[in-house]
């Protein structure tokens, strides 16, 4: 047993007893109080990402050193680590990262990335839909009236202004409700002013939903928040492309044999020395800027301009993967390495001292392949936490592996800990929500303290 | 529409019955219409609702929009309107639709379309071979349209652009029948992302889905199962006895019939997956449909209580008519049918009641409909509605006389898909939803501004509207030059309930 070993063998057998201690002695539901004047909203940032569909955890924190992973997943899982880029890349002696993932390493070896590998819903529920559903108002049963979570963490900030922003969908479940929020587009669109540009037909569309009633209301919000949108990231947008120029003129000067490159007409360097440089100068060190990376980025642009924005969402779907799911490379792969890279964007955006940002879906897919080189329907799942103040490069919470007999009705990954019980952890480190709050957005959820020390304390 | 009303019970929720008193207007046929001068909006006394305010409920909800033909019709007697618009929906149903000659490949007969997918696959695999050794075409150079490579997007892009054609034009297509078309493609959804339904959405659509609209809900279903976007879609074509695959099992329980809380367990997914294995497509042999029995599992299976054994592909129709039958089917589909004709919540009384008709009636969806169109709650005020983009864009459509050209379709397909309502792309098989709360979201209502002001430019004026609006949004639009006024008609607040 080398010391990683011990340190996590240790670890489990902290944790048990203190949730045999801490159950018998505490009869509160939230383990500790919020510090008293505390400032809320103010002093950090949340930003949930949910994958819709319910990814595979397995594939993206790869159990390696367990014989039943392997025996599991003949097909599909992801070979143990050798150093190449074929194989899982080890974090310790349990769990090693997709390759696709690579992207996130980084983050891991400098401690601010970590996982907790069996998470998941109270209950089993193999319904997407009612368990994304569960998870987005934080609670079971069939509240169809219920608020988001955000949406009511977005409340406790107490302001009139919007403390939420959603990229992408039209109107998530998790930010409904009293709160104002801002929801923009997916992709270019967010950058775009539209008809609103015009004066005359804006003054008239204003004129026409000049009334007290919700559409009215509604649509002013949405013209005074696109417009303030759209400029920002145009703006932004305009700024980085003259960042590139610069970095590429940088480039030239440093590099002289670049200044004699010769360009074809439509201005494509000739030689493959020169394309590569101009391909890094494009790009700034960073791949292009697609999918949920451009959203990401959008995310991060409009909350560093406006500081009442609090709380972020984002989603990514494409995760249910039934047939053909891959290993190292393939559909399972492209969608991680579209994440990772997402992610790493996110981070860029989201590294002040109090940003945290969760990774999070409905539930996790079977342990064992099926008969179509997939997954089904499962339980348990990794949640991923990022953030300075994330106690990360290591895992936290309960794992037993995946041996028949350590599983949920021997098919899941056991959910060890309610998704709650993380994101109290959360919350409390971030905002430090007191008790109240904690009840009223994570409703009949318990502090877990099997998962205290998954943040530092500020 | 009556804006300072929305949260007022038994105020009058439709466009003309605002509590604004009206002077006369003419419509563009130069008829008159009549106008009803209207309490104070302080009053709380239930308010009738005028003829004009029910015709733009009928013609928006039991289609898309009115256009100056179907106003007419619709006000002199919107009850029978109504009830005429589920008969005529049903005859439509049962012939041919129009589709017009250059897009018309879509609806190929199914084992036509898998012939040619499998040819395009064949063709894409050569491509991808020779691309390896050949040389990069010359600089402008394009491969040929006509190659079976782009077949499938030829059948995504004129599948789609029928569904607009189709739900903008009611001398083309029944209106009725365009909504229940999407209402049921929307139940039993399939999504154009994967790359084995993307040929088959307009053929799936058009036979196993508007031909079976207004039918018995148990052969619209058992189309749906024997198609090969939707065999495609939920990985039912890939499960068999060697290797079960649960995907179909469990949405056709969750989604397309009894819903996730009928009591069914894990166990009954499991075992409906095997009871329907074998149900496949056969690509290499262009079969769009295939039992194949030797992937067949035939040994005993017992669903909901119920044993199946051994009787091939007579286990998975019977399973499937069973489910049909429960009467927690008839009441998700009586829910579903509610919220999306009469109100985001509806009233109990009404969904019980469309679950007994439909249940009473072994699920006949005609049935069902004309029960829905002449209850009281279809026609009460209160029970408003806010349009979906698809309502929304095809509204616009349809004032202008329909989609026009390939630019008004490609406007509207572009608009729907930033709007969050891509046609076929919803990637999940729960569909869309339906209600005020999803799309009635700030920024995206200035969204459909940029629609109607585009769309607007391109069209006439239809003046034939302006009686729907209140006074205040006619007056405000008329101070505007005649190339904006009819962008405002379609972005002002009276132009998104329907």
């Amino acid at each position: 047993m080398d010391t990683t070993d011990l340190k996590v063998f240790r670890r489990h057998l902290l944790m048990r007893t203190g949730a045999l201690l801490f159950s018998a002695a505490m009869p509160r539901v939230w383990a500790q109080s919020a510090p008293a004047g505390a400032k809320r909203l103010e002093q950090g940032r949340l930003v949930i990402l949910l994958l819709r569909g319910a990814y595979d955890g397995l594939s993206a924190f790869v159990p390696y050193s367990d014989a039943d992973y392997y025996s599991s997943r003949p097909n599909i899982a992801i070979a143990a680590p050798d150093g190449s880029n074929k194989t899982a890349i080890k974090l310790d002696n349990t769990f090693a990262l997709h390759p696709a993932l690579s992207p996130l390493l980084p983050l891991w070896q400098q401690g601010v990335l970590s996982f907790v590998p069996a998470a998941g819903l109270p209950v089993p529920n193999r319904s997407h839909f009612a368990a994304q559903y569960e998870m987005e108002i934080a609670q079971g049963g069939k509240s169809s009236a219920a608020s988001g979570w955000l949406n009511k963490v977005a409340a406790t900030g107490g302001s009139s202004a919007a403390c939420a922003i959603g990229v992408g969908e039209a109107n998530p479940a998790i930010l409904a409700g009293d709160a104002s929020v801002r929801l923009i587009p997916r992709g270019q669109a967010a950058e775009k002013t539209g008809v609103l540009a015009n004066d005359k037909t804006r003054q008239a569309l204003l004129d026409l939903y000049a009334g007290n009633d919700k559409l009215s209301e509604a649509f002013r919000q949405g013209a005074g928040s696109r417009m303030q949108s759209a400029q920002e990231l145009s703006s932004e947008k305009a700024a980085s492309e003259g960042r590139r120029t610069m970095a590429a003129q940088e480039m030239v000067a440093r590099e002289p044999a670049m200044r004699d490159r010769k360009l074809d007409r439509d201005g494509t360097p000739a030689s493959a020395q020169a394309q590569n440089a101009q391909m890094v100068a494009a790009s700034n060190g960073a791949a292009d800027p697609v999918g949920l990376q451009l959203d990401a980025q959008h995310l991060g642009t409009l909350m560093r301009n406006d500081k009442s924005l609090r709380v972020g969402f984002l989603s990514a779907g494409g995760w249910d993967t039934h047939a053909n799911q891959g290993n190292a490379n393939g559909q399972l792969a492209n969608n991680l390495g579209n994440l990772g890279r997402g992610i790493a964007q996110l981070r860029q955006d989201f590294s002040e001292p109090g940003d945290v940002i969760v990774v999070m879906s409905e539930f996790g897919r079977t342990a064992v392949e099926n008969g179509t080189k997939g997954t089904d329907h499962g339980f348990g799942n990794a949640m991923w936490l990022l953030g300075n103040r994330v106690n990360g490069g290591r895992w936290h919470g309960q794992w037993t592996g995946l041996a028949r007999g350590n599983l949920n009705e021997a098919r899941d990954l056991p959910a060890h800990h309610d998704y709650r019980g993380v994101l109290a952890q959360v919350l409390r480190d971030t905002f430090s929500l007191p008790d109240s709050a904690m009840a009223s957005v994570l409703p009949g959820a318990r502090w877990d303290n099997r998962l205290d020390g998954m943040m530092r304390r500020a | 529409m009556p804006r300072s009303q929305m949260n007022k019970p038994g105020s009058s929720s439709g466009p003309a019955a605002s509590g604004r008193s009206y002077t006369l207007a003419i419509s563009s046929f130069g008829v008159l219409l009549a106008l009803v001068s209207i309490l104070s909006t302080s009053s709380a006394i239930a308010q009738t609702e005028t003829p004009l305010a029910s015709a733009w409920r009928v013609t928006s909800r039991l289609g898309y929009g009115p256009t100056a033909a179907t106003a007419l019709a619709a006000e002199a007697d919107p009850r029978a309107w109504a009830l005429q618009q589920v008969d005529a929906a049903y005859a439509a149903s049962r012939q041919a639709p129009v589709i017009p000659q250059e897009i018309s490949r879509f609806n190929q007969p199914v084992n036509d379309i898998t012939r040619d997918f499998r040819l395009e696959r064949e063709a894409r695999k050569s491509a991808r071979e020779q691309a390896v050794a050949a040389t990069p075409l010359a600089p402008g150079m394009q491969p040929a349209a006509a190659l079976p490579e782009g077949f499938s997007r030829e059948m995504q892009q004129t599948a789609s652009a029928w569904r607009v054609m189709s739900c903008s034009d009611p001398v083309m297509e029944n209106p009725l029948l365009a909504r229940m078309t999407e209402f049921w493609f929307n139940h039993l959804n399939v999504f154009i992302g994967k790359g084995t339904v993307r040929p088959f959405v307009g053929n799936y659509t058009v036979n196993a889905i508007r031909a079976n609209a207004l039918g018995k809900f148990e052969d619209l279903l058992l189309a749906s199962a024997h198609h090969p976007a939707m065999l495609f879609y939920l990985d039912q074509a890939q499960s068999n006895v060697r290797g079960i695959n649960e995907n179909y099992a469990r949405e056709l329980m969750e989604l397309h019939t009894l819903g996730v809380d009928a009591g069914y367990t894990q166990n009954d997914v499991r075992e409906l997956a095997r009871v329907l294995t074998g149900w496949t497509v056969n690509l290499p042999q262009g079969e769009g449909f295939r039992f194949a029995e030797r992937l067949h599992d035939r040994g005993n299976k017992t669903l909901l209580g119920r044993n199946f054994s051994d009787d091939g592909m007579r286990e998975g129709e019977e399973a499937i008519r069973m489910l049909a039958r429960q009467p927690a089917t008839a009441k998700r589909i009586a829910r579903r049918l509610a919220q999306t004709f009469v109100s985001d919540k509806p009233p109990a009384a009404l969904v019980d009641h469309l679950a007994s008709t439909f249940s009473n009636t072994q699920g006949d969806i005609r049935a069902v409909m004309r029960v829905l169109v002449t209850s009281p709650e279809f026609w009460r005020t209160d029970n408003t509605l806010f349009k979906t983009p698809l309502d929304f864009a095809c509204s616009a459509l349809t004032a202008g006389g329909g989609a026009k050209d390939r630019r008004d379709i490609q406007l509207t397909l572009g608009f729907l898909a930033q709007a969050g309502q891509p046609m076929y792309g919803w990637q999940t098989p729960d569909g869309y939803k339906t209600d005020a709360a999803t799309w009635l979201a700030p920024e995206a209502l200035t969204r459909r501004a940029d629609y109607a002001v585009t769309l607007g430019n391109r069209m006439a004026e239809p003046t034939y509207l302006q009686p729907f609006f209140t006074a205040a949004s006619r007056d405000r639009i008329a101070r505007e030059a005649p190339n904006l006024r009819t962008g405002l008609m379609l972005a002002s607040p009276d132009f998104m309930r329907k």
